[in-house]
């Protein structure tokens, strides 16, 4: 059979991967000796996706904020009752995420693996929307968008994505808002499934201690895959995204006991013409840094750690797509203005003298350990190899790119990185209520 | 499906080995058993977080820290928790497999630093380093006021300590505010040389390390040195005592938070457990059970609803996050549905995809080294050992009368309710 092998050498996987004639790609990761089988089902399709038309349709499609989340929901409503119920019998777990670019079905089985992923297959390309089921739909998104309304982690991230872009749909809840949500009709969903839910603007991945012929081969059975079909082709409108940030500071009150902040850095806007493989790069080169500044073995995190003002919670991470991307550096504490003078400080003293390379060392081999950590999971990989594919990036050479970071690279990027104009810190601080409460 | 040759050390040392190379790593669980009790709780959850801050020959958790990542990101990490009144602290290394890395001396490096954290304090004037001590203090300190941030966790946790108001499981894990003041670095490390001699120990090592190798690395790289180990009580069966329990709290929330707890009067011994854990699983064990079928997708009443049991002691809790004014009308389709299972109304299809639901959760434990160890841990602690396959056959020979014989055995206990008021800021 005509699959191609995509090697990871350094962590000895293998993914193989054939494109169907609907367009669909398929992959899949062998697992010996796992008990569990997994397979996700995911479309280019997210929250960010709100303004889009088919390339040669004239109109112009806009859609009420949360749809993709709403049409996660709905595609598991059957017109005899509900997919889940599908999957139960065969003791399969099925469940669903939507994020800001990509909407994903999956499920987790260890037994039955074919006639589950003929399901997932199924109930993800049968769309089933009724006036009726709509409607009862929002009552149960209301409640899912008031229990993230409570949670102050969520809140804290959304508060900063809303103070550094002053356009982009990424500052929107992924769920919309209980008005957005309100709005929505079948139309509206029907609209976007019959964009988005095309094979070729889709994927499938499948994991486990499975025969690859086999995987293959019941995946172009179950599509019928006979005849080759035109891809979609798709124009999706993002604004135009200023540079610098719509608010460097924001901030609300929540029932919670100690400030929590989110504190971070736009990225300095691409040359158009730099090809996909350096988005890898820069991901790579910023979490090196953002390690070699912010993790605890840092004098940063013990200056700050010693001084009472973070504790273990205190994380810098990096968020790198096509279209946006900024760093994250997140903690609670009693003071985050303080904690942000401190790192601006820092900061300016690195640049002037420099990184230091034995902490490049260590940071690479410790980035490299975790990398490898995370093929112990076949959800981890399946979904990170998922959202790579659909930046046009191969998650299995995410080692190699990290391996070939050199030092002058990092250093590079702590001078570009680093800008206070781009810098946005939102907090979350107590209601006057909450912050002295006796347990 | 997991291979596990245990080993009886001396009193109260064993250790446990899952030899497998399907996975990338090594993990090495070292579990210590305390009493839970309210004399000794908050120094048990203050005791890691000072350890961890250095050792002798590591005086800074920046030197740990900087150890750790040179060695591929090993993970060096602890945690406090409750195994009904046991508490249980753990010690969890995580490293790479050395067959992925070009370092040799990997795993037996990051032995010596768990020896260190553990075994070879630091140790100033007879005690633990003050200033660590007052530091870990104020984060311990903080750790327990910030429970409430997490609001569906926090309204399950205080139903528990509501109904169980009157026993030793009402203490939360990580210590109790009016306790840490009085602790300073000469009593917590005396509590320390105690505990670590006499305290039962566990070591579970999930990974590609045979089980004569791993005896071997522990003994010769852990300076264990116990003595006078403490026995720890069996877990008692506790009932109801007079009528239902309800406490209401307000906070400014979107979003009202119910927790109903029950008394199961089924002990984790008992034949009936696997019937108990089947009824949970049909009642609110996920997308296939009457809770989420009737509270959720007929009612749209809330986004989550579950059931979930404490194994160790005996309780079963329904967690749901709902609108503020429909909590009567949620309780009253819950209990609907205990009603449907005590009159046998479990359909067919309930009952298989109730049973099957377990089944492909305790299978798929093989496929996590931090799950296969606590499902290991979780047999022992109690010291009745039903393997994964020997549960699995027992949930598969569950009818629906001995889940019905369930319902005869449940009561109702406390109905918590987190009102929220509706003003927790705009979004």
């Amino acid at each position: 059979m005509d699959y191609t092998e995509i090697r990871g050498e350094a962590v000895n996987e293998s993914i193989y991967n054939k494109r169907l004639n609907n367009g669909l790609e398929v992959f899949f990761m062998p697992k010996k000796g796992y008990s569990k089988q997994y397979a996700i089902f995911a479309t280019k399709f997210g929250s960010n996706d709100l303004k889009f038309k088919k390339l040669h349709d004239k109109e112009v499609i806009e859609v009420p904020e949360g749809i993709a989340h709403f049409l996660e929901h709905k595609l598991f409503e059957e017109p005899n009752g509900n997919a889940f119920d599908r999957f139960a019998p065969l003791g399969a777990n099925v469940n669903a995420y939507t994020n800001f670019n990509i909407t994903a079905y999956y499920f987790t089985s260890t037994d039955n693996f074919y006639e589950n992923l003929k399901n997932l297959i199924e109930f993800v390309q049968q769309p089933y929307f009724t006036d009726e089921n709509v409607e009862k739909e929002k009552g149960i998104i209301t409640q899912e968008i008031k229990m993230y309304q409570d949670n102050p982690q969520w809140r804290v991230i959304f508060n900063f994505l809303k103070a550094m872009y002053h356009q982009h749909p990424v500052r929107k809840d992924i769920a919309g808002t209980v008005e957005s949500i309100g709005k929505t009709t079948k139309e509206d969903l029907y609209k976007c499934f019959n964009t988005f839910y095309h094979p070729s603007n889709m994927i499938l991945l499948v994991s486990g201690d499975l025969k690859k012929e086999e995987v293959f081969s019941r995946v172009e059975e179950f599509f019928d895959d006979e005849k080759p079909m035109e891809p979609a082709k798709l124009v999706r409108y993002y604004p135009d995204e200023p540079s610098h940030v719509k608010n460097q500071y924001i901030e609300d009150n929540l029932y919670v006991s100690t400030p929590m902040f989110y504190l971070g850095y736009k990225r300095i806007p691409k040359a158009a013409e730099e090809n996909q493989i350096s988005l890898l790069k820069e991901e790579a080169m910023l979490k090196i840094l953002l390690d070699m500044i912010f993790h605890k073995a840092t004098d940063l995190y013990q200056g700050l750690y010693n001084e009472g003002l973070i504790d273990q919670s205190f994380y810098a991470d990096y968020v790198c797509e096509p279209d946006y991307g900024h760093s994250i550096i997140s903690g609670e504490s009693k003071d985050p203005q303080r904690v942000k003078e401190t790192i601006n400080k820092w900061i300016l003293s690195l640049k002037k003298n420099g990184l230091k390379e034995e902490d490049f060392i260590r940071v690479k081999r410790k980035q490299i350990g975790e990398n490898i950590s995370h093929y112990n999971s076949i959800e981890y990989v399946g979904n990170t190899f998922a959202s790579y594919h659909f930046k046009n990036l191969n998650f299995l050479d995410y080692i190699n790119i990290l391996k070939a970071v050199r030092f002058e690279e990092v250093q590079q990027q702590l001078k570009n990185h680093f800008n206070e104009e781009r810098q946005v810190l939102s907090i979350i601080k107590p209601l006057d209520r909450s912050s002295n409460i006796d347990n | 499906m997991l291979d596990i040759v245990s080993d009886k050390m001396n009193n109260g040392l064993n250790i446990h080995t899952i030899n497998t190379d399907k996975f990338k790593t090594n993990l090495i669980n070292i579990y210590f058993k305390r009493p839970l009790l309210p004399q000794e709780v908050t120094f048990n959850a203050l005791l890691p977080k000072v350890l961890q801050r250095g050792s002798k020959n590591y005086d800074t958790s920046q030197k740990i820290a900087k150890k750790l990542d040179y060695l591929y990101g090993s993970s060096l990490g602890a945690d406090v928790g409750k195994k009904g009144e046991r508490h249980i602290t753990l010690y969890s290394l995580n490293t790479v497999g050395l067959k992925y890395i070009d370092d040799g001396d990997l795993l037996k490096e990051s032995m010596e630093l768990l020896n260190e954290l553990l075994f070879e304090p630091l140790v100033e004037e007879s005690g633990f380093k003050a200033e660590y001590v007052k530091q870990e203090k104020v984060n311990l300190e903080n750790k327990i006021k910030g429970r409430l941030n997490d609001k569906n966790r926090y309204s399950y946790e205080r139903c528990i300590e509501e109904m169980c108001r009157n026993e030793n499981f009402r203490l939360y894990e990580h210590g109790l505010l009016k306790d840490i003041e009085a602790i300073n670095e000469k009593n917590l490390f005396n509590h320390y040389k105690n505990a670590i001699l006499t305290s039962p120990i566990d070591i579970v090592v999930v990974g590609s390390i045979p089980h004569e190798h791993v005896k071997k690395y522990m003994i010769d790289s852990l300076k264990l040195q116990q003595s006078n180990v403490i026995a720890i009580e069996d877990d008692k069966l506790i009932s109801r005592q007079g009528s239902v329990y309800e406490v209401n709290e307000e906070m400014e929330i979107n979003q009202g938070k119910l927790s109903l707890g029950y008394r199961t009067n089924i002990s984790y011994k008992d034949t009936l457990y696997p019937a108990l854990m089947l009824y949970s699983s049909i009642l609110g064990g996920g997308p296939h059970s009457k809770l989420f079928t009737k509270v959720r997708e007929e009612r749209s009443l809330c986004y989550y609803v579950y059931s979930k049991i404490e194994k160790f002691k005996s309780l079963m809790l329904i967690s749901s996050g709902i609108e503020v004014d429909k909590a009567d009308e949620t309780k009253q389709v819950i209990q609907q549905q205990l009603e449907e299972i005590k009159k046998g109304n479990i359909t067919e299809n309930e009952l298989i995809n109730g049973k099957k639901a377990l089944i492909t959760a305790i299978q798929a434990l093989g496929d996590s080294p931090a799950a296969m160890a606590e499902y290991t841990y979780s047999q022992i602690v109690g010291n009745h050992i039903i393997t994964p396959d020997e549960l699995i056959k027992k949930i598969n020979a569950t009818d629906i009368d001995e889940v019905v014989a369930v319902s005869e055995k449940i009561q109702l206990d406390t109905i918590y309710f987190l009102k929220g008021s509706g003003k927790g800021g705009n979004s």
